[in-house]
């Protein structure tokens, strides 16, 4: 039996204008989920689920072995969240921002909450209201940093920073999750964001979970093969072809499953194979997106 | 109930808004001091401060404690914390009952004594006083519930007019009550069925508004 340090069953919750369908999330503990969808897919919603924000219609959740909504307030004593609508109180400073979580959560490290500081270039003594955005960003991730959750949720934190600021925000998870007992799931617009610190990845679209693997299974199965296709030659429907682009003599498929069968199937039936190409995650998240989108509206 | 965290949540609202509960007794002393100088002007300007502020710190915390922390999106940090929907709820009317309580129950007992100790004054304005500084109360609550279960400026503000509209027509229609108007320029504080019946109907709104709040908190299915 696996450990999960979070599990969605058949979750859906539905809006006047959107609805989430049928959620089926497994993340083992210790492990980094990337959570890719675009602006309004559900990213959000499903996370707020998570944290017991937003009580779904159906289905069930359970986080760190608590069940949502209904135990909430237990489990967020173990979880941190930061989401890209989140913002501290303008008018206090970090420092009195660090005392009051000190003042809730005992796992505090005060130690460690001075390195973040550091690094993150931070001073205690400042106000918020004077604070960078990218600045704000990484108050907010000292704050659940410092008092080391067991589970990290981060609902895209890095939208709207500079290069820069995403940079060491990025650097400083990675540092985070050297540890394995953590548990961190990450939301973003941003695939190369998630590509850097992921080891898991699911993809979302317009409410529902269309491909979840972990990274080096995607980036090894999704290949993009140029053909060259003399006149008569029908190529074979294999498994796992998302696409087919291109006219004439030149094809480009795109394949969820490849393997050198798959070259070896089209040579067979007459096709050249003149490349067998790598793929970027944001290149795999637009073609699955895209040709579950043309399946459903088939 | 975790009464730790409630706690921290009412102390942190206390800590944002201790100098508005500064300036407001502030603002309330200074209407005590024109009701208590023994001329009909300085007596006319010194209640509608005092109405005035009162009204005012009522309608200041919960824009600060409520809808502010929707607006300034603070609330998604605050419900990220280890509590539930109905602790939240729980903290913020404790906090804004305190917070409003202690200004408004400073100037309640000052302005009694003011009025028990002034010459000009008569005592009989005891019981009248303690009426309409209570309709203040339950207008802040009405307001206080509009804003926790709406969580929409557009409707606090519509929980102002209509508590401000209320608190005029309440005032007019004390002021015409025969009991409480016979008695309220008399020398002696009496308690009589009127008022005393008022005061329980005014505690009984309130424990209707704060029950009802709780109520509707808990069936809201989406809380940022």
């Amino acid at each position: 039996m696996k450990d999960l340090a979070v599990h969605f069953e058949g979750v859906g919750k539905k809006y006047r204008h959107f609805t989430l369908d049928d959620i089926h999330l497994e993340l083992p503990t210790g492990s980094i989920m990337g959570f890719i969808g675009a602006n309004g897919a559900g990213k959000s919603t499903t996370l707020r689920i998570l944290m017991g924000l937003v009580h779904q219609d159906r289905g069930t959740v359970n986080v760190l072995g608590s069940d949502m909504p209904a135990q909430q307030a237990a489990a967020k004593r173990d979880i941190g969240f930061v989401s890209e609508d989140m913002r501290l109180y303008k008018s206090a400073t970090l420092a009195w921002h660090m005392g009051f979580i000190r003042s809730i959560y005992p796992s505090w490290d005060e130690a460690y909450a001075a390195s973040l500081a550091k690094r993150f270039d931070l001073k205690p003594q400042q106000k918020i209201k004077g604070l960078s955005h990218g600045q704000r960003v990484k108050a907010a991730l000292l704050l659940v940093l410092a008092r080391r959750p067991r589970l990290l949720v981060l609902d895209e934190p890095t939208t709207g920073l500079d290069p820069v600021a995403r940079q060491e925000i990025l650097g400083g998870l990675m540092e985070v999750i050297a540890d394995e007992r953590r548990t961190v799931l990450f939301s973003s617009q941003n695939t190369l964001d998630i590509e850097q610190i992921s080891d898991l990845i699911t993809f979302i679209d317009r409410g529902r979970i269309v491909d979840s693997d972990d990274k080096e299974t995607f980036l090894e199965r999704w290949r993009r093969v140029r053909l060259e296709v003399p006149p008569g030659v029908v190529l074979p429907a294999l498994p796992g072809i998302v696409g087919t682009a291109g006219s004439g003599r030149l094809t480009v498929v795109t394949t969820s499953s490849y393997d050198p069968a798959t070259a070896a199937a089209y040579q067979s039936a007459g096709a050249t194979v003149r490349a067998v190409d790598t793929m970027t995650l944001e290149e795999i998240f637009v073609a699955n997106v895209q040709s579950r989108r043309e399946g459903q509206a088939a | 109930m975790n009464t730790y965290m409630v706690k921290r949540l009412i102390l942190k609202d206390w800590y944002f808004n201790r100098w508005t509960i500064v300036s407001y007794i502030a603002a309330g002393a200074v209407a005590l001091v024109l009701l208590g100088m023994g001329n009909e002007g300085a007596f006319f300007a010194g209640t509608i401060l005092l109405v005035t502020v009162l009204i005012a710190l009522g309608i200041h915390l919960t824009m600060a404690t409520v809808v502010e922390e929707r607006k300034e999106m603070t609330l998604p940090f605050v419900m990220s914390l280890p509590i539930s929907a109905r602790e939240y709820t729980t903290a913020k009317i404790l906090a804004n009952l305190l917070i409003f309580l202690v200004p408004w129950g400073t100037l309640l007992i000052a302005s009694f004594a003011l009025i028990a100790g002034s010459a000009a004054l008569p005592d009989g304005l005891i019981p009248f006083t303690a009426v309409v500084l209570t309709e203040i109360f339950v207008s802040t609550c009405l307001i206080l519930a509009v804003a926790l279960v709406s969580e929409s400026q557009g409707w606090t503000i519509g929980a102002i007019v209509l508590g401000n509209l209320g608190f005029n027509g309440f005032l007019y229609f004390v002021s015409h009550i025969p009991s409480m108007g016979s008695t309220m320029k008399g020398p002696d504080i009496i308690w009589n069925q009127a008022a005393v019946t008022l005061l329980l109907a005014e505690l009984a709104a309130v424990l209707l508004l704060l029950g009802l709040t709780f109520w509707l908190q808990s069936r809201k299915t989406d809380f940022i």
